[in-house]
């Protein structure tokens, strides 16, 4: 860490060597390289079936890579288990909402603490004095994160009884229950209108802004990602076809082929001329 | 909602269904044993069965005239209806009793082709008189039961006047609920405090008074109460569905037994220690058995588990194992407690060392229960990958759950094996697993007041109608069914703690807005 910060970048959160996963005969993911610097908004972009959900699963420790490496802050975090993963400081959410649907909104985000925490069975029975302290630190701490996403109050209800844009802010915040240092975003706007779609722009931009959380997402919503992100990869057929700014992307001819079909980019080139015309 | 069909056609459905449910409570002789429960005899009257034919078409005629389906609640329809009701189930009640009767009426004795249905069961059918008297008679009081019910639905239980009776007598008690004084004594300082102290010595006395019948019979409940506690944390907290649950509970009582017993191994240690070995033993099995099932899922799990609970039981009554377990004849002569060398084996001691079990269980179950420990079981249960993902070590909390509901089967085991001096194979059947997981589910799953109530429900009033014994099995399918269309979430579902408000309440507002703005900056 100490020689990392010697030079100008921040350190490398996230690093991806060559990651391959296959399921049976199908290449999902091929050789993907990727590394994320701390406190940058990174998104993962392609077309349906382009291997997306497969990657984020492969980092997220749901898939092993059968090649290829992935290192969180300089170390191995492959074929690890995904609790353990959770505890060394990712947490993610899902493209369809995963939360405790049983469980009330502030238990959602209790569970998310729970690798932090260290009172075990016993302790419970006898409520001693590390109990109570936990319990408290931890009660408190979830209390905080509800206002912070704007749910104070309606803690107390079931998670399942909450409108669409709660569940998805409180999906996020249990990911942020465990202090990450990185957050895996699965389509966090899907299925929102324009307006949810800002407010869910400005709460990221505020998660990175105000705890300092490095964040990778996966969106199809272009007008999303190309707002909100400051670094870009589009994988197609499990390959990662381009990387670089959004507006370096924008205008990449892979890019917009993979998106619209061969032929298309030429196709827009011409419309360009035109209109230069 | 149902598409609204003429009075006519909802009454002639509802007589169909209830008719076809009377000729099988009929054929199994269920009305007959109702007829003897109501009339408290050994022997069926004319009067009792009679009474019991009206009280099924009085139910019919309630569910005929219920308000869903009907195109509108008057007399007329909510009349028709029901009496369409009656007439149609007592027409079908009265086809096998026709065939049935004249079939007996030859002489023949009909156990030969349907068990129950005895000959003195035919002649209550047949009102001790002809055959064409007694349908008709029959039909008459199912429909005049209908009709009745109707009337009752319409007249009585949907009525105005009842309503604003019932919306009277509760603001009447609210209105005393909410008198100073009496509010002053509920919320007093030592109130509390007094209600407990007086709870604890009612439960205390109770064992003294009721007899030694009670305190079998409530005994029994207490044990399944520990049983279902157990099972609680397994099922209805961490979500696997162990069938194989009377293995523990054997271990636990073969634990004791094997201890304690004089034959056939002789170590006869004192109910005590004993009853600390078969707590632990039956722990570690828990989390033995943990190991090997803790990828399986849902139907897997069942049935694993549910092979589980029979190789125990097998292995228990196995002739080569006799020399270990004791074999088919099982056990004889357990230890029985003793406090400071005095004897404590009366049935009001056991009563009492159940008691204790009961409420410390209790205790444990709840503390357990809204704990971190618990919350990790429930999102097990949820979501068993997000679970692992969000940071909960899954397999670990798994097997934590196996065993100490092993360890509450462990007690609930020892406890039963020292209550009856004995132990055998037959007492560790499938059907003790299934028993547990029932009153798990009638009474809520993950509700600790659902597991008691559960208990009192499926094991207390079965004990109590005797009669009933040869109909347990039909009488838990219905009320599974039952509850299952009515009730999905059991007697006394479940509630989450409410921890927000409890948080608020525990720091004043000013406290409150210091550690929003920590976050905010």
């Amino acid at each position: 860490m100490t020689k990392l910060t010697l030079t100008n970048h921040p350190p490398v959160v996230i690093e991806a060597q060559s990651v391959t996963k296959r399921f049976g005969g199908l290449v999902a993911v091929s050789s993907v390289d990727l590394s994320i610097r701390e406190k940058t908004i990174y998104a993962i972009i392609g077309p349906n079936g382009a291997g997306k959900t497969t990657f984020f699963n492969c980092i997220s420790g749901f898939y092993t890579p059968e090649e290829g490496e992935v290192l969180f802050y300089g170390k191995s975090i492959k074929g690890k288990t995904t609790d353990r993963i959770a505890h060394l400081g990712i947490s993610r959410t899902y493209q369809n909402i995963r939360l405790f649907s049983q469980m009330t909104a502030i238990e959602n985000i209790l569970v998310g603490s729970h690798c932090r925490y260290t009172n075990h069975w016993l302790d419970a029975i006898l409520h001693t004095r590390r109990y109570r302290r936990e319990e408290a630190e931890s009660l408190a701490k979830a209390h905080d994160l509800l206002k912070f996403i704007g749910l104070e109050g309606l803690g107390d209800n079931l998670a399942s009884n909450l409108p669409y844009g709660a569940q998805r802010r409180l999906e996020i915040a249990r990911a942020l229950a465990s202090n990450p240092k990185l957050l895996l975003l699965d389509e966090p706007t899907a299925g929102m209108n324009p307006q949810e779609t800002d407010e869910m722009i400005e709460f990221i931009r505020s998660l990175r802004d105000n705890l300092g959380i490095t964040i990778l997402l996966i969106e199809h919503d272009m007008r999303m990602v190309m707002g909100i992100s400051e670094y870009i990869s589009v994988l197609d057929y499990g390959m990662k076809i381009a990387e670089g700014t959004p507006t370096e992307i924008q205008s990449n001819q892979k890019v917009i082929e993979a998106y619209l079909g061969p032929g298309a980019a030429a196709l827009q080139e011409k419309f360009s001329r035109g209109k230069d015309e | 909602m149902k598409k609204n069909v003429t009075a006519l056609q909802k009454g002639l459905n509802t007589g169909i269904t209830l008719g076809v449910v009377m000729v099988f409570l009929s054929l199994t002789a269920f009305t007959v044993v109702l007829a003897n429960i109501i009339g408290d005899s050994y022997r069926p009257t004319p009067v009792t069965y009679g009474f019991v034919i009206a009280l099924f078409g009085f139910f019919g005629g309630l569910m005929a005239s219920s308000k869903r389906g009907l195109p509108n609640d008057d007399w007329k329809n909510v009349l028709t209806s029901s009496a369409a009701a009656g007439l149609i189930g007592g027409v079908i009640l009265a086809v096998p009793l026709a065939v049935l009767g004249s079939i007996h009426l030859n002489g023949t004795d009909l156990r030969n082709y349907l068990v129950m249905v005895s000959p003195d069961v035919m002649e209550t059918y047949l009102f001790g008189i002809g055959l064409l008297p007694a349908i008709l008679i029959t039909v008459i009081i199912f429909a005049a039961g209908a009709i009745l019910g109707g009337a009752f639905n319409k007249g009585a239980a949907r009525a105005e006047w009842r309503a604003r009776w019932m919306a009277n007598s509760q603001e009447k008690i609210r209105s005393a609920w909410q008198a100073p004084r009496v509010q002053q004594v509920v919320a007093g300082r030592y109130s509390k405090l007094f209600f407990m102290v007086g709870a604890l010595l009612l439960l205390f006395l109770m064992p003294f008074v009721w007899g030694s019948y009670w305190n079998y019979v409530m005994g029994t409940v207490g044990l399944y109460i520990l049983l279902g506690l157990g099972m609680n944390i397994i099922v209805g907290l961490s979500g696997q569905l162990v069938l194989g649950y009377v293995a523990f509970f054997a271990i636990g009582a073969y634990a004791m037994g094997l201890l304690s017993s004089p034959e056939p191994l002789g170590i006869q240690l004192g109910f005590w220690p004993a009853l600390l070995a078969s707590i632990l033993v039956a722990a570690l099995t828990g989390i033995l058995l943990g190991l090997p099932i803790l990828n399986l899922r849902g139907d897997y799990l069942a049935i694993v588990t549910l092979g589980f609970g029979e190789i125990i039981r097998i292995l228990i009554k196995s002739d080569s194992l006799t020399w270990f377990t004791g074999g088919p004849k099982g056990l004889r002569a357990i230890a029985q407690p003793a406090i400071f060398g005095l004897k404590f084996n009366s049935d009001v001691n056991f009563m009492h060392l159940i008691l204790v079990g009961v409420l410390v269980g209790v205790f444990i179950a709840y503390r357990l229960q809204y704990s971190r420990t618990g919350r990790a079981w429930l999102s097990v249960q949820g979501d068993q990958t997000v679970s692992r993902a969000t940071g909960v070590n899954t397999y670990q909390y798994k097997i934590l759950a196996l065993a100490l509901g092993a360890a509450f089967a462990g007690i609930g085991g020892a406890i039963f094996a020292s209550r009856n001096q004995f132990t055998g194979p037959e007492d560790h059947v499938l059907m003790v697993s299934i028993n547990v997981l029932c009153l798990v589910i009638v009474g809520g799953m993950g509700s600790l007041p659902g597991v008691i109530l559960g208990s009192f429900v499926l094991k207390g009033i079965p004990e109590l109608l005797r009669d009933l014994t040869d109909y347990r099995l039909l009488v838990f399918g219905v009320l599974l069914v039952v509850m299952m269309i009515v009730r999905p979430e059991g007697l006394w579902p479940t509630r989450r703690p409410k921890l927000e408000k409890q948080h608020l309440s525990k720091y004043d507002p000013d406290n409150d807005e210091a550690s929003s703005e920590e976050v905010s900056a």
